[in-house]
């Protein structure tokens, strides 16, 4: 469908396929190891050397294949890792995506997770080390975060196994339900979301747009997003 | 906020009462006001924190001087001297 997406070669179609993003150090590779044990394997991704481990879980007797993604600071085109990530995503292949977020670190780490969110997938975040950010004398909850994100938001610790269940519930609760995208909209401010419409609206008319996200291409476009560019080149 | 190109600016630095954070020194506190530049750079500082208006500490320089380490948002982020010298910043 796309020239940015880079599929990767796994998966029946009759597995839910679920990418895990994160920022480094968020514990992604702990949930990862925490749901899918010692079910995995490491593939590169097509054409490049960077590590792709594939594990599988099983949630309420579904089979999950869990793509853990390289750990990025964001979603855009500077980085091989942001490429790949963003290419997966991008590609058709995931049904959901697990956000890990470093609850010690949530400002920072909320950055993705609305560049995650603005990619409009089914998403379910991830709220770990809990108890890190609690011993720092971080109150967050997770109810108010997720009524705001409008996505299902689990705390764990995944270093302790905690969290293993709900998350599993999440997921698949998100991956049936109907409505699973989240209508969470980022405001760029009167000024950038005007000018945001008039893009997007010559992005409606566009057959290169189509597969797309429109708002999502009209923020990256505007971004200067070389590999968005490319689309339209 | 603005991201402009890289522009020698001493002059209207001493003006302005701002500094690039490459000249302070450790221990010293400052808020960070522009980042002068584009691209990856622009786009990595602002995913580690480093956004207009924030707080910033330096901690301490590295033992070959490079890099200098910062305290931002709880966080410890290391910047090589070259890219501190692309934030703007208002000492404390």
């Amino acid at each position: 469908m796309t020239d940015i997406a880079g599929s990767a070669d796994s998966a029946d179609s009759a597995e839910i396929v679920v990418a895990v993003a994160g920022q480094p150090n968020s514990g992604k590779s702990t949930i990862f190891n925490m749901l899918t044990g010692v079910r995995q394997f490491v593939a590169n991704y097509p054409g490049v050397t960077v590590e792709k481990r594939v594990g599988r879980a099983d949630c309420r007797g579904h089979k999950l294949t869990l793509v853990d993604l390289p750990g990025t600071y964001s979603m855009t085109s500077y980085s091989l890792e942001e490429r790949i990530a963003r290419g997966f995503l991008l590609s058709g292949e995931p049904h959901l995506v697990l956000d890990v977020v470093d609850a010690s670190n949530l400002e920072r780490n909320l950055v993705l997770t609305f560049q995650l969110l603005e990619m409009r997938m089914p998403m379910v975040v991830s709220l770990n080390m809990m108890d890190v950010a609690e011993g720092g004398g971080v109150r967050i909850d997770p109810k108010r975060l997720s009524e705001q994100l409008g996505v299902r938001v689990v705390p764990t610790v995944a270093k302790k196994g905690r969290g293993k269940k709900e998350v599993c519930e999440a997921l698949m609760s998100t991956y049936e339900s109907k409505d699973a995208v989240s209508d969470f909209r980022l405001d760029y401010g009167p000024q950038l979301e005007q000018s945001l419409a008039t893009v997007e609206q010559a992005l409606a008319a566009d057959d290169r747009a189509s597969g797309y996200d429109l708002r999502w291409l009209t923020v990256r476009l505007m971004a200067g997003d070389q590999e968005v560019r490319k689309i339209f080149a | 906020m603005a991201v402009t190109d890289t522009t020698d600016q001493k002059d209207v630095t001493a003006m302005t009462g701002t500094k690039r954070l490459n000249s302070l020194k450790p221990g010293d506190s400052c808020i960070l006001k522009d980042i002068k530049g584009t691209g990856a750079t622009a786009q990595r500082f602002m995913d580690l924190g480093l956004i207009p208006g924030v707080t910033i500490k330096v901690v301490r320089n590295a033992p070959l001087v490079d890099p200098v380490e910062l305290l931002v948002k709880g966080s410890h982020v290391s910047v090589r001297h070259s890219e501190a010298r692309k934030i703007e910043v208002i000492p404390l």
